[in-house]
């Protein structure tokens, strides 16, 4: 399976901050390598909490851009 | 996600990696294309400290494709459940991580592997550990059990991962850590070996 469709699945479950932290150079076939994904399961408890990162949204948000800096050369 | 598997080659695919992982259980040379035994331990970086004292056997039963505690080690006094723990030397790790306050249980669906993991863990002077027959897609575990989950180099061998997905989600406790190694599919495969029955045990 692929890195990208392992994520999708455990995301789908309800796991959260999942992501590919590397391959390990393990390989059982030419098309085959080892990879560590860590994941979380979600603590409803803790959602105020603001000393833990904010979850990433599903659909990034347009970030706003800031006007051209003046006086610049 | 259980694919279009017919349940014959369901229990194919399971019989199969079963009867290999018994094999490695008795001896894991020439079982695997990558490194076992001390030589995976150290391309994978487990500190040595970790492991240095185990007994040589457990060391060589090593078969893991990655370092799932470089993702964060468990804590002393946590509860940790090893998915696909072979011969347990991912659990013997653990083990000493959590310490005596801690507990670390090892589940694997090859019989001869559990036998093994308790043969070697009769000479670790760690108590705080256990082993288990059981699949991932029905693990048996209260939920919210555990403070960690590992698992390494199994979940690719699992027919339905959605299910044992949704599984180790029920045993975790909220906050609880996924601690995840495993084979990928980095490349497609060539046509004439795409959906073989045999890639889910060679």
């Amino acid at each position: 399976m692929p890195g990208e469709a392992l994520l999708a699945l455990f995301e789908k479950v309800g796991f959260q901050r999942l992501y590919l932290a590397g391959y390990t150079g393990m390989k059982s076939s030419p098309y085959t390598e080892g990879a560590l994904i860590p994941g979380e399961k979600p603590d409803l408890s803790r959602s105020h909490d603001t000393s833990r990162p904010a979850l990433a949204p599903l659909v990034a948000k347009p970030v706003p851009t800031a006007p051209p800096a003046s006086g610049g050369s | 996600m259980t694919t279009d598997l017919t349940d014959l080659e369901k229990t194919l695919i399971r019989e199969k990696v079963k009867e290999k992982y018994a094999q490695a259980a008795v001896s894991p040379a020439g079982c695997f294309c990558y490194p076992t035994g001390i030589a995976g331990l150290r391309q994978l970086g487990y500190p040595e400290e970790w492991w240095q004292d185990f007994p040589p056997a457990l060391l060589e039963s090593f078969l893991g494709v990655g370092n799932p505690f470089s993702l964060g080690a468990p804590l002393p006094g946590e509860t940790v459940l090893d998915i696909g723990c072979g011969a347990g030397f991912d659990v013997a790790v653990a083990a000493r991580l959590v310490g005596p306050g801690g507990r670390v249980v090892g589940v694997d669906i090859t019989p001869e592997m559990v036998t093994r993991a308790w043969e070697l863990a009769a000479l670790l002077p760690y108590r705080n550990l256990s082993f288990q027959v059981a699949s991932a897609e029905d693990l048996p575990f209260p939920p919210q059990f555990f403070e960690v989950v590992t698992s390494n180099g199994i979940f690719n061998l699992v027919i339905d991962k959605e299910k044992a997905a949704q599984e180790i989600l029920r045993v975790l406790k909220p906050g609880g850590r996924l601690l995840l190694a495993d084979m990928l599919l980095v490349a497609p495969l060539p046509p004439d070996r795409a959906n073989l029955i045999d890639n889910w045990y060679q």
